[in-house]
């Protein structure tokens, strides 16, 4: 039995649970500033059409009334790490794929904790416990299902589809709602004239794969409730990276620079909690007109300082010819390696040793910032923090 | 210009000056020869705007003139030409016509005016030696490169100095990637003019081209002026724009006196880090020297190939160590060395190690370990 576990208006819940005067208000996290998207809507805000990765300006027109706040990453992650550790109590195969959701796979619990109902009941209350927030709670014999149940009752749902009930479940389920399917699928399905996962299944499979390839098969193995995929608690990170779209267009070259040092920062911090080196450092940079570029250098030591990830960044900033202005800046590290890897030391010092030896610095810096607070130490150039020039 | 020439008498120096035209720079015409008549000869002149040569060789002029053609071109031709005599005539406008009655080739050639000037040196005090044993010196100094970004200067180029002392004076460079150092010493004779104190740095690139010109025992000349630094052959000269920058102070490193002394048999030790070096990869450079009781293990590991290990048996009665170091480096020490024996002089797992040869102190290389 899986279950499919998606927190409710995450974001807008968190601000909610922790400033009690918005409770119950319409709540928007993001769209603040000229150029914000929204990232959640509580589901006060949602009454009045706001919804996610709807543009802050429509979002305001919607619902005037609405309280809009600046997103709290931090504190989101913090939320999250704990929802997801509580689900842990309960199964060792728990696989987040996202802040505010997780698969689970609970077969054989059923003896500890009783049937899926009883189960997804014990986990609603336990995530409650930890954080004071509701979640959504969807089970079924496979994975995708899981997840269409759980977005079926929301918010504070439970939904079970036992074993006996998914051929007549998905006999009726329109294709729209089956993960996967897009605005492009969607409408080359509509195109076929099918509207459920039943038209699939009675569908030639041939067609389906010419037009839709790869896809088309895995949708007709679902339209047979067949899903293999399994719930996977460990996924090796590939890549770690921070961007930000800024407040202004701008091709002020110091002022990037400014941002890829809080961004060399954060992602070093990354790497350090991931316990890699990375060898690729990559700079990403979206022009005014949208399009997006991205340069990278690959080093002959791996790293994880962030006065290094900086001064490869600045470089390929350099090396590029910024003729437009730019709306998103971001750096990425990639090509990881374990830290424990052997490093060839210099013969004689200074020079590129120090650049590898802030790593130290950095150490010692995040420790200060855990104990006292961010705002206790930091370099003096980002005194003023990015905050002001970004969304 | 119409002349003729013998292809024996420039298809070596046509192919060695490749290495100088054949590098990409900021003028195009760095990827001709010039080519100039002079009273019974031709000069020949090839720059890759750091490093400059000029040759004289001998021909039959029946008009004077100068011309700039491509060297490949030029090299590609007359190696593949089946006759021992071949002819250059500038026909005009550049257009310019090589071979003999069979074969005919017409290359429009460039704008001699555009090429760059020669410098010209003048009169210097020169240091002499026979060519092989500068070769030789300049082989085991630029085997070590740095990265090719790396535009610094003591990474650059090879440091070189005149040692005075109580000895004969001799010649000495040392080169370096910034994680290992190489040093080679040659004897001067007893009676040579001062070269500057301060020692210069000399590209690496630079003193590879000119390895290529030198063999056998001919002696040649060295020695610097105006920021250059010249080689000149009995009718071959080569001048090579010094870099500007210091040398770190390197003295402390080449010291012999500490640590333990451990005398290993060179072709044992280098086939066995050759095959230790076999599952090394870009990401995972480093093997482990594990010293123990007379005896020498060497362990590697990749993650994603497998693991190694193989040992040998060594004087040591010293104390267990376990050093992380890249076999690259080893291996690059020991192909230079020509003898049977090395010596290794080890601190500990964080300074750096020094090879020689048993007796013959003229060549070390010190090398960094990795920290693990």
């Amino acid at each position: 039995m899986i279950l499919h576990i998606d927190m409710d208006a995450f974001y807008a819940s968190v601000e909610q649970q922790d400033n009690p005067w918005l409770r119950g208000k319409c709540v928007i996290v993001g769209g603040t500033g000229n150029r914000g998207v929204v990232c959640a809507a509580s589901y006060e805000a949602r009454k009045f059409g706001v919804h996610s990765a709807m543009p802050g300006f429509e979002a305001r027109r919607r619902c005037p009334e609405g309280i809009f706040i600046r997103p709290r990453m931090k504190r989101y992650k913090e939320i999250s790490a704990r929802v997801m550790d509580r689900l842990r109590d309960f199964s060792p195969l728990v696989e987040p794929v996202s802040i505010d959701e997780a698969y689970m796979d609970v077969s054989g619990c059923e003896a500890l904790y009783g049937d899926a109902e009883a189960i997804g009941r014990r986990i609603k209350e336990a995530v409650f416990q930890e954080v004071g927030l509701t979640c959504s709670v969807g089970a079924a014999p496979v994975k995708f299902l899981a997840k269409i149940a759980s977005d079926m009752d929301k918010p504070d749902g439970l939904t079970i589809i036992g074993e006996e009930d998914v051929l007549a479940f998905l006999e009726t389920l329109p294709v729209a709602r089956v993960p996967g399917v897009g605005k492009q699928t969607f409408a080359v399905l509509e195109a076929m004239g099918i509207a459920t996962l039943g038209d699939v299944k009675r569908f030639p499979e041939e067609i389906l794969y010419r037009q839709l390839g790869k896809y088309g098969r895995r949708i007709m193995a679902l339209a047979h409730g067949v899903d293999r995929s399994k719930v996977e608690p460990v996924r090796e990170h590939k890549s770690a990276s921070s961007e930000c779209t800024l407040k202004e267009d701008t091709d002020d070259a110091a002022l990037l620079k400014k941002r890829l040092l809080s961004q060399a920062e954060e992602v070093a911090a990354e790497l350090r909690k991931l316990d890699v080196k990375a060898r690729t450092v990559v700079l990403k940079l979206k022009h005014a007109d949208f399009r997006q570029i991205a340069r990278s250098e690959t080093l002959p030591i791996p790293t994880r300082s962030s006065a290094v990830l900086y001064r490869e960044a600045a470089r390929l900033l350099d090396q590029y010819r910024l003729r437009q202005k730019v709306r998103l800046v971001g750096l990425g590290a990639s090509g990881f390696v374990s830290s424990a890897l052997p490093v060839q030391q210099g013969l004689f010092s200074g020079g590129e040793d120090r650049a590898e030896n802030w790593e130290r610095v950095d150490r010692v810096l995040a420790s200060i910032q855990e104990k006292y607070g961010e705002g206790a130490v930091c370099r003096a150039v980002l005194r003023d923090n990015g905050g002001e020039e970004k969304e | 210009m119409k002349l003729t020439v013998n292809k024996s008498d420039v298809i070596d120096v046509l192919a060695k000056v490749q290495g100088l035209t054949g590098r990409k720079s900021n003028l195009a015409i760095t990827e001709n020869l010039l080519i100039r008549s002079e009273p019974d000869g031709i000069t020949l002149i090839a720059t890759d705007l750091e490093s400059g040569f000029e040759g004289f060789y001998p021909a039959k002029i029946e008009e004077e003139g100068t011309i700039a053609i491509n060297a490949k071109t030029l090299y590609e031709i007359v190696r593949e030409l089946p006759s021992e005599e071949f002819r250059i005539h500038e026909v005009e406008n550049r257009w310019i016509e090589i071979g003999n009655r069979k074969v005919l080739y017409h290359i429009v050639g460039m704008n001699p005016e555009d090429f760059p000037d020669h410098p010209q040196v003048g009169e210097l005090e020169m240091v002499e030696l026979a060519a092989n044993d500068l070769k030789k010196m300049i082989e085991k100094t630029v085997m070590i490169a740095g990265a090719p970004n790396d535009k610094r200067a003591h990474i650059n180029g090879v440091f070189l100095e005149k040692q005075e002392g109580s000895k004969t004076p001799c010649l000495r460079m040392v080169s370096t990637d910034g994680s290992r150092l190489a040093l080679v010493e040659q004897e001067l004779e007893a009676e040579t003019p001062a070269l500057p104190e301060a020692g210069m740095i000399i590209p690496k690139r630079g003193l590879n081209e000119v390895g290529k010109f030198l063999e056998n025992e001919e002696r040649i000349q060295a020695g610097t002026k105006d920021n250059k630094f010249i080689v000149k052959k009995e009718n071959e000269t080569f001048i090579i724009r010094l870099l500007e920058g210091d040398f770190p102070k390197y003295a402390d490193i080449v010291k012999r006196d500490r640590g333990h002394e451990i005398k290993l048999e060179r072709l044992v030790f280098l086939k066995m880090l050759k095959r230790m070096s076999i599952l090394s990869s870009e990401t995972y450079k480093g093997v482990i020297f594990n010293f123990r009781e007379n005896n020498l293990e060497i362990t590697a590991t990749n993650p994603d190939r497998g693991e190694s290990k193989e040992d040998m048996d060594i004087e040591y009665l010293g104390e267990s160590m376990q050093i992380a170091f890249n076999p690259r480096y080893f291996i690059d020490v020991l192909n230079a060395v020509e003898e049977d024996t090395v010596v290794l002089h080890l601190i500990d797992e964080e300074k750096p190690c020094l090879i020689e040869g048993e007796t013959d102190k003229r060549f070390l290389s010190v090398i960094m370990p990795m920290r693990i």
